[in-house]
């Protein structure tokens, strides 16, 4: 009897281990991804008539979103074109699919398409041999042309090409006009200092300066790397330390942590914004109660669409004690499309991929998405009934002079953890910025 | 008693094709993952054996580690806590109380609900108040302003924030099960100790706390090593932030499994998970036999 119930409560706890591998593959959605690309082509290359079903591992969930219309119409397009092809999709959200992509490239079950993120988050699927070299792919049709002139890279290894991105954004700051009127702001800031000056302004008279959802850490993460790439003077800091040159004890990550720092310190962020995720933080924004949001370019379209519309602006990100270049941006090359090498339908999957890809910015065009577009599109926004806002965003992409990438496309993941997390720590207590360095050199030395 | 005599090959059909999906669905991952726990690997790329290294580095050189030990421990204690607390309503509850089943499944409604929806509605009562946290606003109302905190983002009190929601949860769970136990104790006995003398709290002392003792036993189990594996709550509720104040070690080894991409140091943290786990129930089991032995 008792060891029977020690059974049953060991069974009870060991259950632990399988909630792991559940949580990965229990959200949304799970009735396609694994099954649909083996059982689906199991038939197919069976049957006489070479149908063929491709699973496609997409994030555009939200119906009411220009991607989702997006995807469905090139979609229905293309199977009307070729009728014996089946796409069957798998729509997460970025972070389920994040995790549910990993555990199924830990038992090598990679759907036909999937979506990666940029260098250093690709590299383990690129190494373990996951990912198909799609260089054919952008060589047909003139594909290749369409994508700006080295965004390619970040997708590149060895001279392959493994994924296409959906787009290329740059960070910058939002502001609510209305809100800067009130506190009787009249000019954006140019330098951290006027910056400061603004939040300390804005915080006396009962508005929340800046809106972010820190609870998932990558966006405190994203707003500081700003500073870094400010007082380290240009882009390439975290290169150097890849290299050798620098480590994180350097003036510039130090004084980079300690104006964070002053930011927080200044009540420049909402009460308890570590329990507020991306989409909450965002929200601040979008409904008005806040005056600023740091964030990626990619934003534009749902703040059109949302109640502060046509009392946004944006700016660059100032300078950081005099140092730094305004048109350098914290640049976000967007998730990327890529073709699993063990795919039993590589041809079809290709030739779909090419179609949609270079589909893709015509569609975003009219579906009025088109700035942050990683390709070339043809089309005079302003005719075409695009925001004054997205203009002047448009208009920014022609100032860049480079940047750098979020910590986290750059460092392996190990390192970019023990990074977000000790940012996060400075939202709720103040640290001395040796420490944070420490913290770092010795998290990034340990996973080098 | 009466024993049914059946021939063993009867009793193995009944049995076995149980057993085996019970052993391919669970020992089985929990072997693999005590192998995995022994490689160097991110979960995609190749691996490497490096042995007992996982292990040496989660006890001497991760600084997240020892804290959600100590957060999980704390966890299962607090969950236990109120377990006396539910014998004490369910003992008042079966006395005075005429039909106290409504209120038990009244008590019992958070069980019902998903974890997701618990979280969300006290992340939304544990808000500042700026956010419409209600919590923080009835403080406001009776003017204890300064008692007023961020609840879930001061790394200090997030955890006892945490355990509290748990507590409140699991409460009417633990009172349904200590409820049903005092109402299965004949009434005779309690007639039977009335003639003798023993009425009220003392026919409990004599009476229900002893034949209660068995399930009492199973509600501690339940509750802490519940709490041993508490995971969806914390990553609703916090996401083990604000840095690691309120990490777990399932919430650890999610993290460093999937987000650090060390799937060979989460899996050697879930083999020590499973062993604590083992170590609990074994402890838990002792101290109940022998107070099973005093009573009876």
């Amino acid at each position: 009897m008792a060891t029977r119930k020690l059974l049953k409560t060991c069974a009870v706890a060991l259950s632990a281990t399988l909630a792991l591998s559940l949580a990965a593959c229990g959200n949304a959605n799970n009735n396609n991804a694994a099954s649909g690309s083996n059982t689906g082509t199991g038939t197919a290359s069976s049957g006489g008539n070479k149908k063929v079903t491709i699973t496609f591992q997409n994030i555009y969930p939200d119906p009411a979103t220009p991607s989702y219309k997006m995807l469905h119409e090139l979609i229905a397009q293309y199977e009307q074109d070729h009728p014996n092809v089946h796409i069957e999709l798998d729509t997460l959200n970025t972070d389920q699919q994040k995790v549910k992509l990993k555990t199924q490239a830990a038992s090598k079950e990679v759907p036909d398409i999937t979506i990666v993120n940029p260098a250093a988050q690709m590299k383990p699927f690129v190494d373990a041999g996951l990912l198909a070299p799609l260089n054919d792919v952008i060589d047909q049709n003139g594909l290749k042309d369409t994508y700006q002139s080295g965004l390619l890279d970040y997708y590149s290894f060895d001279g392959n090409v493994y994924a296409l991105p959906d787009g290329n954004n740059i960070e910058v700051v939002f502001y609510n006009k209305d809100l800067f009127q009130q506190a009787g702001i009249s000019d954006t800031p140019k330098t951290f200092e006027e910056m400061l000056q603004d939040v300390k302004t804005l915080k006396s008279k009962g508005i929340t300066p800046i809106a972010i959802g820190e609870k998932d850490s990558w966006t405190g993460s994203f707003l500081f790397m700003n500073m870094l790439l400010r007082t380290n003077g240009g882009p390439g800091f975290l290169k150097d330390v890849v290299d050798g040159k620098k480590t994180f004890s350097d003036p510039a990550f130090i004084q980079a942590v300690d104006r964070f720092q002053d930011l927080v310190q200044a009540g420049a962020f909402p009460d308890g914004a570590t329990s507020i995720d991306a989409t909450a933080g965002g929200n601040i924004f979008k409904s008005g109660k806040a005056a600023m949001w740091v964030i990626g370019s990619w934003e534009t379209g749902a703040i059109d669409a949302s109640s502060v519309a046509g009392k946004v602006g944006a700016f660059q990100f100032p300078t950081v004690d005099g140092k730094g270049d305004p048109n350098e941006f914290m640049l976000a090359p967007g998730s990327a499309f890529a073709v699993s090498a063990n795919s039993e339908h590589l041809q079809e999957t290709k030739d779909f991929l090419n179609f949609f890809t270079l589909n893709l910015p015509k569609k975003q065009f009219d579906l009025k998405n088109a700035v942050g577009l990683g390709q070339k599109v043809d089309g005079d926004l302003k005719s075409a009934g695009y925001s004054d806002l997205a203009i002047s965003i448009a208009n920014l992409f022609n100032e860049v002079k480079g940047g750098d990438l979020a910590f986290d496309n750059t460092m392996n993941p190990a390192t970019a953890q023990v990074h977000l997390s000790s940012i996060q720590n400075l939202f709720v207590q103040k640290v001395d910025s040796a420490q944070v360095a420490k913290e770092h050199q010795s998290a990034y030395e340990a996973n080098k | 008693m009466k024993v049914l005599k059946v021939p063993a090959r009867t009793i193995a059909v009944f049995v076995l094709p149980c057993l085996l999906l019970y052993i391919g669905l669970v020992f089985v991952p929990i072997l693999v993952s005590f192998y995995t726990g022994l490689l160097r690997w991110d979960g995609i790329t190749d691996s490497t054996f490096i042995g007992l290294d996982n292990f040496r580095n989660m006890f001497v050189n991760d600084t997240v580690f020892w804290p959600a030990v100590r957060h999980t421990l704390l966890y299962a204690v607090a969950s236990m806590l109120e377990i006396p607390v539910c014998l004490w309503m369910a003992i008042l509850l079966s006395r005075y109380v005429r039909k106290g089943n409504t209120l038990v499944s009244i008590y019992f409604t958070p069980v019902i609900l998903s974890v997701v929806i618990i979280g969300q509605l006290w992340k939304t009562i544990y808000n500042p108040a700026s956010m419409g946290g209600m919590l923080n606003g009835v403080l406001i109302a009776f003017g204890l302003d300064s008692w007023t905190h961020s609840w879930l983002t001061e790394p200090k009190i997030a955890m006892y924030s945490l355990y509290f929601v748990s507590l409140w949860q699991y409460f009417g769970y633990h009172l349904l099960i200590q409820y049903t136990g005092v109402q299965n104790i004949p009434d005779e006995i309690y007639e039977a100790a009335k003639i003798d003398g023993a009425e009220g709290f003392k026919a409990d002392r004599y009476i229900t706390l002893p034949l209660i003792v068995s399930i009492f036993k199973v509600s501690i189990v339940l509750a802490f090593i519940g709490s041993l594996q508490a995971f969806e709550l914390v990553v609703v509720m916090t996401g083990g932030g604000p840095a690691h104040a309120t990490d777990v070690i399932s919430t650890h080894m999610y993290n460093s499994s999937f987000l650090s991409l060390k799937y060979g140091y989460g899996s050697a943290i879930a083999a020590f998970l499973v062993i604590l786990c083992l170590i609990c129930t074994v402890i838990i089991n002792t101290v109940f036999n022998r107070l099973e032995k005093k009573f009876s």
